[in-house]
């Protein structure tokens, strides 16, 4: 059991796709520019992902290992377009607001990544745990970036005014504020990583001296 | 070699499954998207003809089509392209078709769409211009496509507070050609007579409601701009 909750929090945390991995930079630089918008985009893809991820895991016995990456590809692709269609037709609105990013789903590295690493060597069921806790960890990284941009950027949040226009600074809007924020994101990531390990060594240290000393 | 075609009818294989299940999503979609697309249209002719200051629908609430066939009766000009006009000096173009709607006084009303370039690119806008016999006023506008804007700056053109500073611009203004009040020289408009006042002269105050972002706006004006050039040559004196 500890086994499967680690597939569903080590996407969230520890092995987050945005900050630790680094993977799918284009839609998370790109889309930030709102919470809202980062929400949307982090659950088209949390969709997508977990789509694919079944899908490639009812397959995999299936699939040459040569032609396995077009074969994702193909998959992954036919997933997105339907989608786009689907929620076109019928969920215009939505569409409306997120039609921009839903073709981008396609070149997340981070959808690819999961069918290859993952999904093409495990049962359905943990891959869907794994696409749930990848998805959950880059839909709240998005929403995350694009909180701070928006609140530093427009002085709103989910578009509630915050505090007046004074205070906006215009820069976090527009891509330098993307790469600004995704840094210092990335390196307070680390540093929590970094103080948490270190901490547990101490701890480690002094267990250790007091089962000598007893 | 056997194997490499082996590898290749089974990549043909998965294409092909994946190719007819697009199919037969698109095939699904196909009507319910361009019915959507259709009610946006609709939707969006509806608010351009609703008075801005009343609130009033200007045209009876049968009139307004509620299928592509009966929105086509209402077609004024069309022409073989996408383009009905493009206007060098505005950057902008007007799409075809344009609409002709009569009024519930007797006033001709005509809704175009057109675009001008804005910062990423086209910013597409739909426009009501009222014929008062005499003169002609733009009355509305929706902006329908700012998908290139950036978001929290130029983006917030569509928003009702921004659209309204373009409403109601009498033909004093239009002939001048629309700019925005950062291109005038003229320091931010401070009241609502004052704002009223520089329609006047067809200069449109945005500069309070969309600091940081003059370009988006500036595209709106030469999108408008590029309809009364339109309207000029096709009405001509009789307007």
């Amino acid at each position: 059991m500890a086994n499967k909750q680690n597939e569903l929090t080590n996407g969230m945390f520890s092995n987050n796709p945005i900050f630790v991995q680094a993977l799918g930079m284009c839609p998370t630089l790109a889309t930030t520019t709102s919470a809202t918008n980062g929400l949307g985009m982090g659950m088209a893809t949390l969709a997508v992902l977990i789509m694919s991820n079944i899908v490639i895991s009812l397959i995999r016995k299936l699939v040459p290992d040569k032609i396995r990456i077009p074969v994702y590809i193909i998959i992954i692709a036919g997933f997105v377009t339907m989608i786009d269609l689907l929620m076109h037709g019928f969920l215009y609105d939505l569409w409306k607001t997120l039609g921009l990013f839903i073709p981008l789903i396609v070149v997340n590295c981070l959808i690819l990544g999961r069918a290859e690493a993952y999904a093409s060597q495990n049962s359905v069921f943990k891959s869907i745990l794994d696409a749930l806790g990848m998805g959950l960890g880059f839909a709240g990284g998005l929403i995350l970036l694009g909180s701070v941009r928006e609140i530093l950027g427009a002085g709103t949040w989910f578009g509630l005014p915050l505090w007046g226009d004074a205070f906006n600074v215009f820069i976090m809007i527009l891509p330098p504020g993307a790469f600004i924020t995704l840094g210092l994101l990335a390196a307070m990531f680390n540093w929590m990583g970094i103080s948490r390990e270190e901490r547990k060594k101490k701890k480690e240290k002094a267990a250790k001296k007091a089962g000598e000393s007893a | 070699m056997g194997s490499y075609l082996k590898i290749g009818l089974t990549l043909m294989a998965f294409a092909i499954v994946v190719a007819l299940l697009l199919a037969g999503v698109y095939t699904i979609t196909e009507e319910p998207i361009a019915q959507a697309e259709l009610n946006v249209k609709l939707e969006s002719i509806k608010t351009v003809l609703t008075d801005p200051v009343s609130g009033e629908l200007l045209i009876e609430e049968s009139d307004i089509p509620g299928s592509q066939e009966k929105l086509n009766e209402k077609i004024w000009k069309e022409s073989e392209g996408e383009k009905l006009y493009e206007s060098k000096k505005y950057n902008g173009y007007c799409a075809s078709p344009a609409y002709e709607f009569t009024l519930k006084d007797g006033r001709t009303a005509y809704i175009l769409n057109g675009a001008s370039v804005g910062y990423g690119g086209y910013v597409t806008i739909m426009c009501s211009f009222i014929s008062n016999g005499d003169s002609m006023e733009m009355m509305r506008l929706e902006v329908l496509d700012y998908s290139q804007e950036t978001p929290g700056l130029g983006a917030k053109i569509a928003e009702e507070p921004v659209k309204e500073r373009f409403f109601n611009i009498p033909e004093s203004g239009l002939e001048k050609g629309l700019v925005v009040d950062k291109d005038s020289g003229k320091s931010p408009a401070k009241t609502k007579e004052e704002e009223k006042a520089n329609k006047k002269e067809g200069i449109i105050s945005v500069s309070d409601l969309m600091t940081g972002a003059t370009i988006t706006p500036r595209g709106v004006a030469n999108a408008i701009n590029t309809m009364t050039e339109y309207l000029e040559q096709t009405t001509g004196g009789d307007k």
